[in-house]
């Protein structure tokens, strides 16, 4: 058996986001910074919500980010204008590995909102 | 020293120290949430058809702490499992119960979460009011069927552990 004690951790930021113009027509976006303090997560997954969770969809340059340990990554999300009036939060969830070692596992997910 | 460098030297000296002190240092603080995961939990298997994580039963508690930058500005959301993300083929129903608890506090005034806690399923969600540190306690138990033994094999199960802004 194996147990953890050592503390990983997984941050977001900004807190509220704003959409904005972008270079493409009818669509906006907004950077977002992860940041990757979890040693046992290498991958992190970008999701985009409605006030009651539904999945709204976007694009970016990577839906799933790829990020080493103590590393930061800043990203673009971009929504269409069409869907704009829809959009509550822009999240990153981890991603596990299904061979890990531990019995139980922590995903975490945090979730920004808009402005 | 005559009475002329002496008003000299009195009118020189605060013009002087009001110099040293003017170099002011900026910095802000955005609000963030940080969730750390301090301890994964592990099942202990105090019977044949069960699987459970706290101590009395042989296992750990999982631990999860989140950093709240500032005051009033996320929720957090915690859901004990309610399936295996891998396990053996199993043949009959399990039965998961869970829970989470506010452990250590930051903040004396952070105990008031556990009182203040929504539970709806297997979802606890807790207001994150002030700014510091909470520790959550996150419990899971599995049991199967109705008291068979569980299959030999690796069985694991997820937890997640959410943060919000409001």
């Amino acid at each position: 058996m194996c147990i953890s004690f050592s503390s990983y951790a997984h941050e977001m930021t900004p807190a509220y986001f704003k959409l904005k113009p972008s270079y493409i027509k009818d669509v906006s976006v907004t950077s977002m910074k992860l940041f990757n303090r979890r040693e046992d997560v290498e991958y992190y997954d970008i999701e985009v919500f409605t006030f009651d969770w539904k999945p709204i969809p976007f694009a970016s340059e990577y839906k799933t980010i790829n990020i080493g340990y103590h590393k930061s990554k800043l990203f673009d999300v971009y929504i269409r204008d069409s869907d704009i009036k829809k959009v509550v939060y822009i999240c990153t969830q981890s991603k596990l590995f299904k061979s890990k070692d531990q019995i139980t596992l922590i995903t975490s997910r945090i979730c920004s909102k808009i402005r | 020293m005559d009475i002329k460098t002496i008003t000299t030297l009195v009118f020189l000296m605060p013009a002087s120290a009001a110099l040293a002190v003017d170099s002011p240092i900026g910095g802000t603080v955005a609000p963030k949430c940080s969730v750390w995961t301090e301890t994964t939990g592990v099942y202990g298997h105090p019977l044949p058809y069960k699987l459970s994580t706290l101590p009395a039963d042989g296992g750990v508690v999982a631990s999860i702490r989140v950093d709240v930058a500032q005051a009033d500005y996320y929720k957090t959301r915690f859901t004990h499992p309610a399936s295996f993300s891998s396990s053996p083929t199993l043949t009959d129903a399990v039965a998961w119960t869970g829970s989470t608890v506010v452990g250590v506090v930051g903040v004396a005034g952070m105990s008031a979460y556990e009182a203040a806690k929504v539970t709806y399923n297997n979802v606890t969600e807790f207001n994150m009011t002030l700014a510091g540190s909470t520790w959550f306690s996150v419990a899971s138990t599995a049991s199967y069927g109705s008291t068979k033994s569980l299959p030999a094999g690796n069985y694991t199960a997820i937890i997640k552990a959410e943060c919000i802004a409001k």
